[in-house]
């Protein structure tokens, strides 16, 4: 089966326009072989990350996205002044940035009919440039986790898009390079992944006097209910998933976080240990006291036919090592000392 | 309400400034560049800005063990020039850092302050 990536990298080079639906998992978006916009199952939605602002409504969004579909195809016939490039200092920053606006520049003088992202705009609640780092951020995030995902065969459609319409345009290579940047960062901070997709769970107490948070490390400790995944509190968030999953590495290896249990096989040789003969517990407990010992000659009562054996474990190797050590000399000296006095 | 494209044309405008640099701080993305850029490696020098604002916040944040910490910017002068980076909050993404090198000799360091102020806050409401 072809991998996503190089589907998108045979896409990319024949300039194509549509949608590459990678099944449930997702899908990327391409505008002229570039990527536009792309959502995964396991990244938050458009929708989540504008709603968990608290700066646009449910409402809002649903408004821009009748407006989108009601002016028609968005963006349609205005691809022509795209090869000319742009001329002004700026370059695309990993190749997976920018260049956005010369459409941004367009969209604003051309007669274009407003897309869906032009009609949130329109109504005031956010800007342009919060926008673009919005679909910055969400795409970089979706494709992460989409060409993580091993998803059914990729159906490309041609020339579908998305109601938000095109704010941000990345080259497919340096897109694919920053997800393998993101994905080796990851395991610099952190190199295990075990913890990635269990539930979220801050150790009860410190493992020290005090600690450093950063704002993201706040928010998943403050929302970890012990059942949330890192994925689901991203969701929950509206924060980037990979953002998330950065911060709950970050928790790990600060010692903030409980670790998974450990795998079972360990407890076969624990359990048998107590389960050993008898006889062998009394010799092992025998140097720890001496005169419990005594005791336990005469009066204790004792588990019958234990006797010989205990008596035959203190005999042997009850007793501390004997050794040439001068502090152990000196000791049978005074001992022998006091009991001849005695006499 | 100017796009990240337009933020980046007038920090360029600001007198003195020879790089700018916007970088997503959550994950060291380097989201746009401009300026004499040639020497400069973008995804490199994004990725470890971004690592010297964290371990500077660090930093700050245990020495200073009351309250939270909110940074306003930085700026450290080197013989490369003043190097300034400001930490910009936006709604949807969280933390963006603009950073910015300007040249020591052909340039107001308050001046160039100001003005990215001036311009981040209006990238962000």
């Amino acid at each position: 089966m072809p991998r996503l990536d190089s589907i998108l990298t045979g896409l990319a080079g024949e300039g194509a326009t549509g949608a590459l639906r990678a099944g449930r998992s997702g899908t990327v978006y391409l505008t002229e072989g570039r990527v536009t916009f792309a959502e995964s199952a396991h990244s938050p939605r458009l929708e989540d990350v504008l709603t968990a602002s608290g700066r646009v409504s449910a409402a809002a969004v649903q408004r821009a996205r009748r407006a989108a579909s009601a002016t028609g195809a968005p963006g349609a016939g205005n691809g022509d002044a795209n090869g000319a490039g742009n001329g002004d200092a700026n370059r695309a920053a990993n190749g997976a940035a920018t260049d956005a606006n010369e459409d941004g520049a367009r969209g604003r003088t051309s007669h274009r009919p407003p897309d869906g992202g032009g009609a949130l705009i329109a109504q005031g609640v956010l800007t342009r440039g919060e926008l673009e780092f919005c679909v910055l951020g969400l795409v970089l995030d979706a494709v992460y986790f989409l060409l993580a995902a091993a998803a059914t065969r990729p159906r490309f459609v041609p020339g579908e898009r998305h109601w938000l319409g095109p704010y941000w345009y990345f080259d497919v290579t340096g897109l694919l390079r920053e997800c393998e940047r993101r994905r080796a960062r990851l395991n610099d901070v952190w190199p295990s992944a075990q913890l990635d997709t269990l539930p979220v769970s801050p150790v009860p107490r410190l493992p020290g006097q005090r600690v450093v948070l950063d704002a993201l490390q706040w928010e998943v400790l403050v929302n970890a209910d012990g059942t949330a995944t890192p994925a689901e509190l991203a969701r929950r968030l509206g924060r980037p998933a990979y953002s998330v999953l950065m911060a709950v590495r970050r928790l790990a290896a600060a010692g903030l976080l409980m670790k998974p249990p450990p795998p079972r096989p360990a407890a076969g040789p624990e359990r048998r240990e107590p389960s050993a003969p008898e006889a062998e517990r009394p010799a092992a407990d025998q140097p720890a006291g001496k005169l419990p010992r005594r005791a336990s000659a005469k009066g204790r009562p004792r588990p019958s036919g234990a006797v010989a054996p205990a008596r035959a474990g203190a005999a042997g190797g009850g007793w501390p090592a004997v050794t040439g050590d001068p502090s152990d000399v000196s000791m049978l000296i005074r001992l022998r000392d006091a009991l001849e006095r005695m006499l | 309400m100017p796009g990240v494209e337009d933020c980046l044309t007038e920090l360029m405008d600001i007198p003195g400034v020879l790089d700018a640099l916007v970088v997503d701080h959550a994950t060291g993305t380097a989201v746009a560049v401009a300026g004499s850029g040639q020497h400069l490696d973008a995804e490199r020098s994004a990725a470890a800005l971004n690592e010297a604002l964290r371990a500077t916040l660090d930093g700050l944040a245990e020495a200073m063990t009351t309250g939270t910490l909110r940074m306003h910017d930085m700026i450290v002068t080197t013989d490369r020039g003043h190097h300034l980076l400001k930490p910009v909050t936006t709604v949807l993404d969280g933390e963006m850092v603009i950073y910015l090198r300007i040249d020591v000799e052909r340039s107001n360091l308050a001046l160039a302050r100001h003005r990215l102020q001036a311009i981040s806050a209006r990238l962000t409401t």
